[in-house]
């Protein structure tokens, strides 16, 4: 009984381990392509490992603004995911818990507006952000993903699961709403609130078109848009593509690395039970 | 109050009031006075006070839009140009072959994906979660980096990939025997479809994966054993136990998915630009292509809406299937 | 966490305050009197010119400071945009009120954006010596009525080439015709692709995957058995004639005969790439802006030729121009037009930025010193231009068509004639 459960557990684990490469490979090539000469990148057979490896990419890349765009890409995805987890574990732990009229009707517009593409509203948008004088600026990037209902999604799930018992306990001992939530709510959702930041770091790092449209100094541009430049019409310089690419990952990985701790802190509920 | 009325007070309400609380706000009453605001009031104004910080953001930045957005569908918007046609807009859509292929790719990248997004992630989470807090960590890890690496690396790769010449899958099915010509996957408007789907699995299970494993490790073992307990093999346990735990997750990776699959641009974009011969087009496409390319912008938010109902009739469909609230 | 997460927040917060407040203030710096106010215009360009020292932007900045030493009261902003999200950008840009004030593009998006009431007229920049010096058509190409709305800078042709070196180490350079216009018909097309084929090297590239380039593929069908896109007056689009099937399906055949390659799944970029590279022995779509684009990665000599033709070779050509954006304030209009004279005619820039393109001078009053015999051949065949179609109304619409027609007759989706007649109808319901 016992090797007929462990074989399983191997062979799952094999199966995995080959999916797997498929997921890691892309992964595995933009850093290898970095490094690799431009008639490489190329090749019809193409080289598993660089062989004649070469940092002119980098210096390629580097001889551009390739730090401040990496900053403005920083600040823009920090102060997004800082913004979105604040505002959405708040609304979502009212929406799953709290009771208030018009609950549902709030609750569906929010889905609602993910229903419809970014593209419709892009134009009215960029006009409302020139209006209030702040195109052009980082902030543009930052405040209109924040409006995004995706987090306030994801919490109200994460939060329906809150036992009752706990928050009705707290009440009766005195503590303040706001309390409750700092102090109850906001430790047992801490992996939803987790993931949610590593989400929307990455979302707002990669919202190309929202910086497009938003940016248009050479200092204000952000690593995608950065990048996208050192492209020409008919030329894709592979190896420079990849360094940025590359580069891009970096602080997200470390984010991803950061934040993955929160996860694993999975919370008993044996405490509240009956 | 009699007490007949308060428990059935207690049974027809929702889980919100407790009978603690009721005990409690009975003693109150006196207080209840001076305060002049009833209980579902107080309630009312804390739940929005939560809400506040969100909305703000959401009524300026997304909602308002969405108004203007809605009202550009009436008219007949270029960039400087704009007059009022009415439903003009929605009937040419209709007549619109493009448009309509563009909904039946859509349609069936949907139906297609998210299905088996939902079965690969759990599969995947329910394999991963129980492992050691490494190897754990690093499947996890793993499945996220498509997302992590973007859609510059992914479609590089994939590109080379279909590539009918130099491309690893042709290579590996000849060398298989399953094929005999250098099949052109993304050019061949019987394929395309379907090896674009593919590359979104690869990039939509990362996130649920994440959430599910995270959820799973959040059910409260004793129910586990509890069912063990009572002799139940692992499918019931999962059944039983597991699934109906996991549903709120699922609901949001099914509306979540569903809606990005919707929604799929940035692959198109980068791949096909809708081709070979609109097979791999799609609603989203051409609302970009209309808004941006060639500047029809209320052609755009007429089919963006369009787009958008669509979505909300699935998304109403599955909050009933999945929305069950589940009380133990 | 608590802690990590308000400390990270309060960072955030101030310096994206900062950085949000300092750059925040809208870049129209003008003082409200004066001689000679400070003007601040804003400048969106394309790849037009080289990249110098692989940093997008930096001629266009030594061009703007050089403008800027004449001009003191005005200052340019730079902005570097590329031509796949470029677009996009300059779309959203004028419908939301931010767009730049000086755009230098083609005829194709600038008569469109023109047309709509966006750009402001430069019929006084286009004055006597203008028209005496610039070719009928390519004026033609820069007005829409009679107002014109691009200032037209530099053009060239586009047309097919092929690996020189690799052709005479074949023995097959002589199956070309390397006289006068270079013209060649269908049947010696074919003749020299079969021998090229025969001795294992790949044709080129019928690349169809996306709208790039494809003024290489309509200038190919419309070339071979003479069946040219729309009528003279670009009133009406004409390729699907009989003789335009026939082009098409003679393409068609081409492919599943191996002398062509299918480019169903291919963009252009990548179908010169395979040519650059040396893995098929040539290309549907060259110019001489492409080969300095491309001086890098060739390490072969590249022989120009035209596009089969019964008769003469009818070429599409590319044209640049500027244009000047009406955002509702003269005095940068004004400005605007000061820095288009400068990029165009002055005495030392003007010459340097045709240069810069790889292109040749509109304004034949401009020296350009190329004395290579690839740029006197290309500088001769601007005598067998074509119509230039690319103001006829929807013409961005029109190019959304094309690729999917040529992707539905190589994969058998339709017949030649079946999908030309579809493009056809689609395209001319455009023209309104």
């Amino acid at each position: 009984m016992k090797t007929k459960t462990k074989l399983r557990k191997i062979l799952s684990v094999l199966a995995l381990a080959v999916v797997a490469i498929i997921f890691v490979f892309p992964f595995y090539w933009i850093i290898t392509g970095a490094f690799k000469i431009q008639e490489v990148t190329i090749l019809e057979t193409p080289q598993w490992f660089p062989l004649e490896p070469t940092f002119e990419n980098w210096i390629k890349l580097f001889k551009n603004p390739t730090l401040i765009w990496l900053r403005n890409s920083f600040i823009i995805s920090i102060s997004t995911m800082i913004l979105v987890c604040i505002t959405a574990s708040l609304a979502g732990y009212a929406l799953a818990k709290k009771n208030f009229r018009g609950k549902e009707i709030i609750f569906g517009i929010f889905v609602a507006a993910m229903a419809l593409p970014k593209q419709v509203i892009l134009v009215p948008l960029v006009q409302i952000v020139n209006q209030w004088g702040f195109h052009n600026t980082l902030l543009a990037c930052i405040l209109p993903a924040v409006g995004f209902p995706f987090g306030i999604f994801l919490m109200k799930q994460f939060s329906e699961t809150l036992p009752r018992e706990l928050l009705e306990a707290a009440k009766i001992d005195g503590c303040s709403e706001i309390g409750i939530f700092i102090k109850i709510v906001l430790p047992l959702v801490k992996p939803g609130v987790a993931a949610l930041g590593i989400f929307t770091f990455i979302t707002s790092w990669n919202d190309y078109f929202l910086q497009l449209v938003m940016l248009v100094e050479k200092e204000k541009l952000t690593m995608p848009l950065g990048v996208a430049l050192m492209q020409q019409e008919f030329t894709t310089n592979y190896g420079v593509l990849m360094a940025g690419a590359t580069l891009a990952c970096i602080p997200i990985i470390i984010v991803f690395v950061l934040f993955q701790k929160n996860f694993t802190q999975g919370i008993t509920m044996g405490a509240v039970k009956g | 109050m009699n007490k007949p009325v308060l428990k059935e007070k207690i049974l027809n309400e929702n889980t919100n009031t407790d009978r603690t609380v009721l005990k409690e706000v009975k003693s109150k009453k006196s207080r209840k006075k001076i305060l002049s605001l009833s209980k579902k009031q107080k309630e009312d104004l804390i739940g929005y006070a939560f809400l506040v910080p969100a909305v703000l953001f959401f009524g300026t930045f997304v909602f308002y839009p969405i108004l203007k957005g809605l009202y550009n569908s009436f008219f007949n918007m270029t960039w400087k140009d704009t007059t009022f046609i009415g439903l003009d807009n929605y009937i040419a859509l209709f007549n619109d072959e493009i448009f309509l292929k563009s909904l039946v790719n859509t349609a069936t990248i949907v139906l297609v994906a998210v299905p088996l997004i939902i079965i690969f992630s759990l599969a995947v989470s329910l394999l991963v979660y129980k492992l050691k807090s490494v190897s754990r960590s690093v499947f996890r890890a793993v499945f996220y980096l498509p997302v992590v690496t973007g859609s510059v690396a992914v479609t590089v790769v994939w590109r080379w990939i279909y590539d009918p010449y130099s491309g690893v899958l042709n290579y590996i099915l000849k060398t298989l025997g399953i094929i005999d010509d250098n099949i052109i996957w993304l050019g061949d408007s019987d394929y395309a479809l379907m090896c674009i789907i593919i590359i979104l699995l690869t990039t939509s299970v990362g996130q649920p994966i994440i959430l599910y494993i995270a959820s799973l490790g959040n059910i409260d073992k004793s129910y586990i054993e509890a069912a063990k307990v009572d002799g139940a093999n692992s499918w019931q346990i999962f059944r039983k136990v597991k699934w109906p735990l996991l549903m709120p997750t699922t609901l949001y990776i099914v509306v979540i998915s569903t809606i990005n699959s919707f929604q799929i641009f940035s692959l198109i974009q980068l791949l096909t630009s809708g081709g070979p011969n609109y097979s791999t087009s799609t609603v989203m496409y051409l609302v970009y292509e209309k808004a941006f390319k060639l500047g029809q912008f209320g052609y755009a938010a007429a089919m963006g809406v369009v787009l958008a109902i669509c979505i909300g009739t699935f998304s109403i469909i599955q909050f009933k299937v999945f929305g069950k609230e589940v009380s133990y | 966490m608590k802690k990590v997460f308000s400390m990270l927040l309060i960072i955030a917060l101030i310096l994206s305050m900062m950085v949000g407040c300092s750059n925040g203030e809208k870049s129209s710096g003008e003082a409200s009197g004066g001689e000679q106010a400070n003007v601040e215009i804003n400048f969106w360009n394309f790849p037009n010119y080289t990249v110098i020292d692989d940093q997008p932007g930096k001629y266009e900045e030594e061009l703007v400071a050089a403008f800027e030493a004449k001009n003191p009261g005005i200052k340019v902003n730079v902005q570097m945009i590329d031509f796949k999200s470029g677009p996009d950008k300059i779309n959203t840009a004028i419908a939301a009120g931010t767009a730049p004030d000086v755009i230098y593009d083609a005829p194709g998006r600038i008569i469109a954006w023109g047309k709509d009431g966006a750009l402001a007229k430069l019929n006084d920049m286009i004055d006597d010596g203008v028209k005496e010096n610039v070719s009928e058509s390519i004026l033609r190409a820069s007005r829409a009525g009679d107002d014109y709305y691009m200032y037209p800078t530099h053009h060239a042709p586009f047309m097919m080439a092929f690996n020189k070196t690799e052709l005479e180490e074949m023995g097959l350079l002589n199956m070309l015709n390397l006289e006068g216009d270079r013209s060649w018909t269908v049947a010696e097309f074919e003749a020299f692709l079969e021998a090229v084929v025969a001795k294992g090297k790949r044709g080129p590239v019928v690349f169809a995957s996306s709208q790039g380039g494809d003024q290489g593929t309509r200038a190919f069908i419309a070339n071979l058995y003479d069946s040219p896109i729309t009528n003279e007056d670009l009133t009406e689009y004409t390729v699907n004639t009989e003789n335009g099937a026939k082009s098409l399906e003679w393409v068609v055949n081409a492919i599943d005969n191996g002398l062509l390659e299918n480019g169903s799944a291919v963009d252009a970029g990548t179908a010169i790439d395979e040519f650059v590279t040396g893995r098929v022995i040539g290309t549907l779509l060259w110019s001489p802006g492409l080969e300095k684009l491309k001086q890098e990665s060739l390490n072969f000599e590249t022989v120009f030729v035209p596009y089969p033709n019964s008769e003469n070779p009818k070429l599409e050509f590319l044209v640049g121009g500027l244009c000047v954006l009406d955002n509702g304030d003269d005095a940068k209009i004004a400005a605007s037009k000061k820095f288009i004279d400068f990029i165009a005619n002055d005495p030392e820039w003007g010459a340097k930025n045709i240069e810069s393109t790889g292109s040749f001078a509109v304004d034949q009053r401009i020296e350009t010193t190329y004395d290579s015999p690839m740029m006197k051949y290309n500088a001769t065949m601007s005598n067998n231009y074509s119509t230039y179609y690319n103001t006829i109304p929807g013409f961005v619409e029109m190019r959304t068509f094309w690729f999917p027609a040529l992707q539905a007759a190589i994969n058998d989706d339709k017949s030649a004639k079946e999908a030309l007649d579809d493009f056809v109808v689609k395209s001319n319901e455009t023209i309104k």
